[in-house]
């Protein structure tokens, strides 16, 4: 999400807060922030690497966009009922391959009683499991979040407002939210994605070491400014097969992402789980089903730790009613590419290490498999480039 | 300062062997404590650590400094928990805007002022400074 102008003012904000913590004794401002310096290169100069949303990637040559970033984040506590908070962050995200600063949030928070809490403002969307700390390493164990399913759906934040019910039943604690609001996604491409509006649940439920968590997210979405897609589906139109052109609409989709997860923190055996199932009704948006599993085991201050993530469609990838030879052959692959998205599995092993107090230092090797003779999500693929490839990363996070 | 005497009474337990240990480890008891106005008069060491861990936000914990002993202790003993995972627990809260780091006190002497203040609040010190303002719901074995 870029608005130049809003992060401009988020900042301004920031500053004008962190001036009042000096000029105001005992206020109840606090700044807290966090940040990942990382270093990511690969084993090929075939295709770049890069996170779900970033117009560039990196190859063999190692670089710091993909998995560096910093963030502050400013809380107001008015009242023990009202506070306000901004979180800004840069990272490098969206159609320009820069290092840019975000307005992540700025929302107002009321809290009507121990149970019940009300936010309005630009708001975190719970999409998955980790949304809301996605971005802070330090309280991650792994160096990022699995791209098989963190790619389903990049909307980060919507302008718009939720209600949390937290309540504790003996051990076990219940987090009910429900957000709604429209949001949008600066895309690389470029393009953009309009969801209006959105709606999301997170259910989590907390029991000593287990947490299980039940996700839905409803939206309507139309992508913009995506030349190359609308010429296809005007081309389509053209060439009489407009039959299929209720099936590549970008404009006013329907989809969901539903999604189930858990977390076990039990000694020193770690577990973190998710399993999520996209669906569009427009066959560019592919339905896909998407899942990971990790596994850690804390010795000490070093947490060495496994991660298999895959994603598969389960919308088709090609369509049997197009000629795939004459002159019509490179318009099929054109749409049947449109219709495919990327697929792959990744085993991934690492460790944490936490070397300070407010630090951990992580190395990450990752292995990814292509599928289905798709790119698997990388970027500027050569023709031919089929994987497996070797993914490395070293990063520090710290909070502060 | 407070380094040098945690050193010297580690030799002293080093020195004293096993039965001296004991002592000591009676000696700094460590309590969970809550205001008198509080109704809650027990608790398990699994709720207490909710409170702590920023799993219920019932009761608002009042904290130690970073590095005081019996801070570690408590994190140890009723968290079962290690600073830095407690410190990445509450990052995770923190950086959600769910919740506020507990606010952190140098003394016991200034948990329980701080407890003595809020009916809500929640803390832990050693046994040995309790006094009537604050109320012991929990002590830690």
């Amino acid at each position: 999400m870029k608005h130049p102008k809003l992060t401009s003012l988020a900042f301004a904000a920031l500053a004008a807060c962190a001036m009042s913590v000096h000029a105001e004794d005992g206020s109840a401002v606090t700044i807290s922030g966090f940040g990942t310096g990382a270093l990511t290169g690969t084993n090929t100069d075939n295709a770049e690497y890069a996170r779900p949303n970033q117009a560039a990637g990196v190859k063999k040559n190692p670089g710091f966009g993909v998995d560096s970033n910093f963030g502050v984040q400013v809380t107001d506590k008015w009242s023990d009922t009202i506070s306000f908070t901004a979180q800004g962050l840069v990272r490098k995200d969206g159609s320009n391959n820069a290092f840019t600063g975000d307005l992540a949030w700025a929302f107002a928070k009321y809290k009507f009683n121990d149970d019940f809490s009300f936010r309005v403002g630009r708001i975190g969307l719970p999409i998955y499991m980790i949304s809301d700390f996605r971005n802070v390493g330090y309280a991650n164990t792994m160096l990022r979040p699995p791209d098989e399913v963190y790619r389903q759906v990049s909307l980060d934040n919507v302008d718009g407002a939720d209600v949390v019910y937290q309540h504790s039943f003996d051990d076990t604690t219940l987090t009910a939210q429900f957000a709604a609001g429209h949001g949008k996604v600066d895309s690389p491409g470029p393009y953009e994605v309009q969801y209006h509006p959105v709606t999301a649940l997170n259910v989590v439920v907390e029991n000593g070491p287990f947490s299980f968590r039940l996700g839905r997210a409803d939206a309507h979405f139309t992508v913009e400014n995506y030349a190359s897609l609308t010429t296809l589906v005007a081309t389509v139109k053209t060439y009489g097969i407009g039959a299929l052109a209720p099936d590549l609409t970008i404009d006013d989709v329907k989809g969901s992402f539903t999604s189930l997860g858990m977390t076990m923190d039990y000694k020193n055996f770690l577990i973190q789980s998710e399993y999520a199932k996209r669906k569009t009704e427009s066959r560019l948006v592919p339905d896909t089903t998407s899942w990971y599993a990790m596994f850690g085991y804390r010795i000490g201050k070093f947490t060495p730790y496994y991660n298999y993530a895959t994603v598969k469609q389960d919308s088709i990838t090609s369509y049997a009613t197009l000629p795939t030879a004459g002159p019509l052959a490179p318009l099929t692959a054109a749409i049947d590419g449109a219709i495919t998205t990327g697929l792959r599995s990744t085993n991934t092993l690492g460790v944490r290490w936490d070397f300070y107090k407010s630090a951990a230092l992580k190395v990450q090797f990752d292995r990814v498999k292509l599928k289905d003779g798709t790119a698997g999500s990388f970027l500027n693929p050569t023709p031919g480039f089929s994987g497996p490839v070797n993914v490395y990363a070293a990063a520090i996070d710290f909070v502060f | 300062m407070k380094t040098k005497l945690k050193s010297s009474v580690g030799m002293m337990l080093l020195a004293a062997g096993l039965w001296g240990a004991a002592v000591a480890a009676s000696a700094t008891e460590i309590v969970v404590i809550v205001n008198p106005k509080n109704p809650a008069t027990r608790m398990f060491s699994e709720q207490a650590a909710q409170f702590f861990l920023g799993k219920s936000t019932l009761f608002t914990p009042v904290e130690r400094n970073d590095g005081a002993a019996i801070r570690t202790e408590f994190y140890q003993k009723v968290l079962n928990k290690d600073a830095t995972q407690v410190k990445a627990i509450w990052s995770k809260l923190v950086f959600t805007g769910k919740g506020a780091a507990p606010k952190e006190y140098a003394s016991s002497a200034d948990v329980k002022k701080a407890v003595a203040a809020d009916v809500s609040a929640i803390g832990y010190i050693e046994k040995s400074a309790v006094d009537d303002s604050v109320k012991v719901i929990l002590t830690v074995q």
